[in-house]
C-alpha cells in the first residue's frame, strides 16, 4: 500500500507489528528446523541424490530466506538507509541462488540429463512463466502489486518451497513404498502427500509475505496475485525437473525431446494457470480475506479454508487424473485438454469468481474513498478526477493523452500520479476500517506526495 | 461504507467456506478410497520368500548370475519366488512396477499351487521400446481378496541405471 510510494516510514510505535512479526519469526523458525531435521534424516538414512542435495542446499535456502526478509523490509525504511539494505539483500539472494543452482546442477540435472539439457528446459519455461506472472499481476486492475514482491513470491515458490517438498516427499514416498500395497492405495497416499506438503510449502510463502508486508497485502485480490505468483514459481522449477528427468529416461529410445516437450506443453501451456497457480491462489485468497476480517476466529477459519481448498484441488488432480480415459488415438489429444478443463477447471472457475468479486468490491470502496478525499478539498484528488481514477480504461486514456502531449515522460508522470492517488484511497480505506498500523502522519505525507506529483505533471 | 465492506467481506468469506466444504468432501472421498485399497486389519503374518533378482535370458527363460539390486537398462532381469513358502489356501499374484507405477510384468492371480510352475517372474520391456525404462523398480508378491490386492507378502526394490 502506501509503502509503494516514498514518504511513509512505518510506525515504530505500532502495537500490531510485534505480534505479526513474532508469528512470522516463529513460522520461519519452524521452517528452518523442519529443513534441517529432514535434510539430516534424508542424508543419514536415505543417502539418495535428493538427500545429499538437501544437506548442501540448506545454506542456499538460509541465504535466500534471510535475503528475502531484508529485501521486503528495506522498503519500510527511509531512503537514506534503504539502498544499503537493498544491496545486502541482493548480495545474499545472489549468492544463495548461485549456490542452489550449483547444488541442483551438480547433484540432479547433470546426473540425469546434463547441464545443457537443464539449461534448454529452463530457457523454454522462462517466457511462459514470465507471461503467467505478467497476466497475474495485471489481474489487479485497481492497484497493482510491486514487481519486487511478485518476483519474491515466485522466487520463494521456485526455490524455497521446492526445496522444502523434496525432503518431505522423499521421506513420505519412501515410507509409503516400503509399507503400502502398490496400486491405487499407494497412488492415493502419494496424492495426499503432494497436496498436503506442496500446498503447505507454497502457502507458507503467502503467509509470511502477509505477516511481514501487510501494508502491501490489501485484500483478497492481492492474496490471489501473490498466491498465483508463488504457484507459478513452483511450477517453473517442477517443470524443469520433470522435463530433464523424462528426457534422460526416454533419450536412449530416441524420444527424449518429445517426452520433455510434452511435459513442457502440459505444465507450461495447458497447466500454467490451471495447476499450481490456481491451488496456491486459493491460499492467497484465504489470507487476503482474513486480512480484512474482524476477529481472530474468522481470520484463522479463512486461512484454513484457503489451505483446504488448495490441498483438495491438488489432491483431486493427482489422485484421479489417471481415471480420466485418454485414448491412444488422435482424439486422445482432445481428451488431454478436456481432462484438464473438467478436473481443474471448476477450481479455476471458483477462483475467478472470488477474483471478480474482489476486484468489484475493491473498486467500489476505492471510489467511495476517492469521493471522500475529493470532498475534503485538500487537492490530492479533485472531484473531476474521481470518475477517471475509478475506471482502468479512463486511466489508460488519460495516460495515453499525456503520451501524445508530452511523450513517455508525460505518460510516466501521469502514471505515478494515478498510482499515488490510488495508494491514498487504499490507505484511507484501510484506515477507516482500522486495518492499518501506520500513523495518520503517513497519510498526510502521502497526500503531500500526490500534490507534489501533480505539480510536476502540470509543469 | 464500513458496513458495506463488512457485507462484501461476508460474501467472500461465506463463498470461501462453501468451497472449503467441497474441499473437505473431496478429501474425505480420498480417505475412503485409501481405506478401500489399503484395508486395515489385513495383516495375515504370511511372508513370501523372494529368492532373489537375477539376470534373465528371454530366449531360454533362464536366470543366470548372482542376486543383484542394480541393473543396466540393456539387461533384462527376473525375480525368483519360492511359492511353496506361502499357505495354499490364499490367492496371490506377483508383479513388477516401474518408477511410474505401471505394471511391467507379473504372474497370477492364483493359489501358490497354481503358480508353482512360474517361479521366475521376468520384467517386461514396454511395447515399442528397446530396453526397460530406467529408475526404481518394485517387485511384490501380493495377497488378493475379491480380486483386490490387500497385503504385500514380499517386496524387493532394485535400480535400473540410466546409462
Amino acid at each position: 500500500m502506501i509503502t509503494s510510494t516514498h514518504p511513509p516510514a512505518a510506525d515504530p510505535e505500532s502495537k500490531l507489528r510485534p505480534a505479526r512479526y513474532g508469528i512470522a519469526i516463529a513460522v520461519s523458525a519452524l521452517v528452518i528446523v523442519a529443513l534441517i531435521t529432514s535434510s539430516i534424516l534424508n542424508y543419514v538414512f536415505l543417502d539418495s541424490i535428493p538427500g545429499r542435495t538437501s544437506l548442501y542446499g540448506l545454506l542456499a535456502v538460509a541465504l535466500i530466506t534471510l535475503g528475502t526478509f531484508i529485501l521486503v523490509r528495506a522498503y519500510d525504511r527511509d531512503r537514506a538507509t534503504r539502498r544499503v539494505h537493498l544491496i545486502r539483500a541482493a548480495v545474499l539472494i545472489g549468492i544463495g541462488v548461485l549456490l542452489w543452482l550449483l547444488v541442483i546442477d551438480v547433484f540432479l540435472y547433470t546426473q540425469s540429463a546434463g547441464p545443457g539439457v537443464a539449461a534448454v528446459c529452463a530457457l523454454a519455461c522462462l517466457p511462459t512463466t514470465a507471461f503467467g506472472l505478467w497476466v497475474v499481476r495485471r489481474m489487479d486492475r485497481n492497484h497493482k502489486e510491486p514487481w519486487r514482491l511478485v518476483l519474491v513470491a515466485a522466487a520463494w515458490g521456485a526455490i524455497v518451497a521446492t526445496s522444502l517438498v523434496v525432503w518431505g516427499e522423499t521421506i513420505w514416498e519412501s515410507t509409503a513404498q516400503h509399507t503400502l500395497v502398490p496400486g491405487p492405495g499407494l497412488d492415493t497416499s502419494l496424492a495426499f502427500m503432494a497436496g498436503i506438503l506442496e500446498e503447505l510449502a507454497k502457502g507458507l510463502a503467502v503467509l509470511l509475505l502477509f505477516l511481514v508486508m501487510r501494508n502491501e497485502f490489501d485484500d483478497v485480490v492481492d492474496g490471489i496475485v501473490y498466491g498465483a505468483a508463488v504457484g507459478l514459481g513452483f511450477n517453473f522449477l517442477e517443470s524443469i525437473s520433470y522435463m530433464t528427468n523424462l528426457y534422460s529416461i526416454f533419450q536412449p529410445e530416441g524420444i527424449g525431446g518429445v517426452a520433455a516437450g510434452i511435459q513442457w506443453y502440459g505444465r507450461q501451456v495447458l497447466g500454467l494457470f490451471f495447476g499450481h497457480a490456481t491451488y496456491t491462489a486459493y491460499i492467497g485468497a484465504g489470507v487476503g480475506i482474513a486480512r480484512q476480517l474482524p476477529g481472530m476466529r474468522k481470520k484463522v477459519m479463512a486461512i484454513v479454508a484457503g489451505f483446504i481448498i488448495a490441498i483438495a484441488g491438488h489432491f483431486s488432480w493427482d489422485a484421479w487424473a489417471t481415471f480420466f480415459p485418454i485414448q491412444n488415438t488422435l482424439f486422445g489429444l482432445v481428451e488431454i485438454h478436456l481432462r484438464t478443463l473438467i478436473m481443474t477447471g471448476p477450481f479455476t472457475a471458483g477462483l475467478i469468481a472470488l477474483l471478480l468479486f474482489g476486484i468489484r468490491y475493491e473498486g467500489q470502496n476505492l471510489l467511495d474513498q476517492m469521493r471522500k478525499e475529493a470532498a475534503t478539498g485538500q487537492g490530492a484528488i479533485l472531484p473531476q478526477e474521481v470518475p477517471i481514477l475509478a475506471s482502468p480504461w479512463q486511466r489508460l486514456r488519460q495516460r495515453l493523452q499525456a503520451l501524445n502531449r508530452a511523450g513517455v515522460r508525460g505518460y510516466l508522470q501521469v502514471s505515478r500520479l494515478q498510482t499515488a492517488q490510488l495508494d491514498l484511497a487504499m490507505e484511507r480505506w484501510h484506515r477507516e476500517r482500522k486495518e492499518i498500523d501506520t500513523p495518520l502522519e503517513a497519510e498526510q505525507r502521502l497526500r503531500e506526495h500526490v500534490i507534489q506529483l501533480r505539480h510536476w505533471v502540470a509543469a | 461504507m464500513g458496513s458495506i465492506t463488512d457485507a462484501q467481506l461476508r460474501t467472500l468469506y461465506r463463498t470461501l467456506l462453501v468451497f472449503a466444504t467441497v474441499g473437505v468432501v473431496i478429501l474425505a472421498i480420498g480417505l475412503v478410497q485409501f481405506a478401500y485399497f489399503e484395508r486395515p486389519g489385513e495383516a495375515s503374518g504370511v511372508k513370501a520368500s523372494i529368492v532373489g533378482v537375477y539376470k534373465y535370458d528371454p530366449a531360454t527363460g533362464q536366470t543366470t548370475g548372482p542376486d543383484r539390486s542394480e541393473y543396466a537398462r540393456n539387461e533384462q532381469f527376473a525375480a525368483v519366488v519360492e511359492w511353496s513358502s506361502i499357505p495354499s489356501n490364499i490367492t496371490v499374484d506377483a508383479r513388477w512396477y516401474d518408477s511410474f507405477g505401471s505394471i511391467e510384468g507379473g504372474v497370477g492371480p492364483g493359489t501358490p499351487a497354481d503358480l508353482a510352475n512360474h517361479k521366475t517372474v521376468p520384467v517386461q520391456v514396454p511395447e515399442g521400446y528397446h530396453y526397460v525404462l530406467p529408475g526404481r523398480y518394485t517387485f511384490v508378491v501380493e495377497r488378493l481378496e475379491d480380486g483386490v490386492p490387500v497385503e504385500v507378502l514380499g517386496r524387493r526394490f532394485l535400480l535400473v541405471d540410466r546409462q
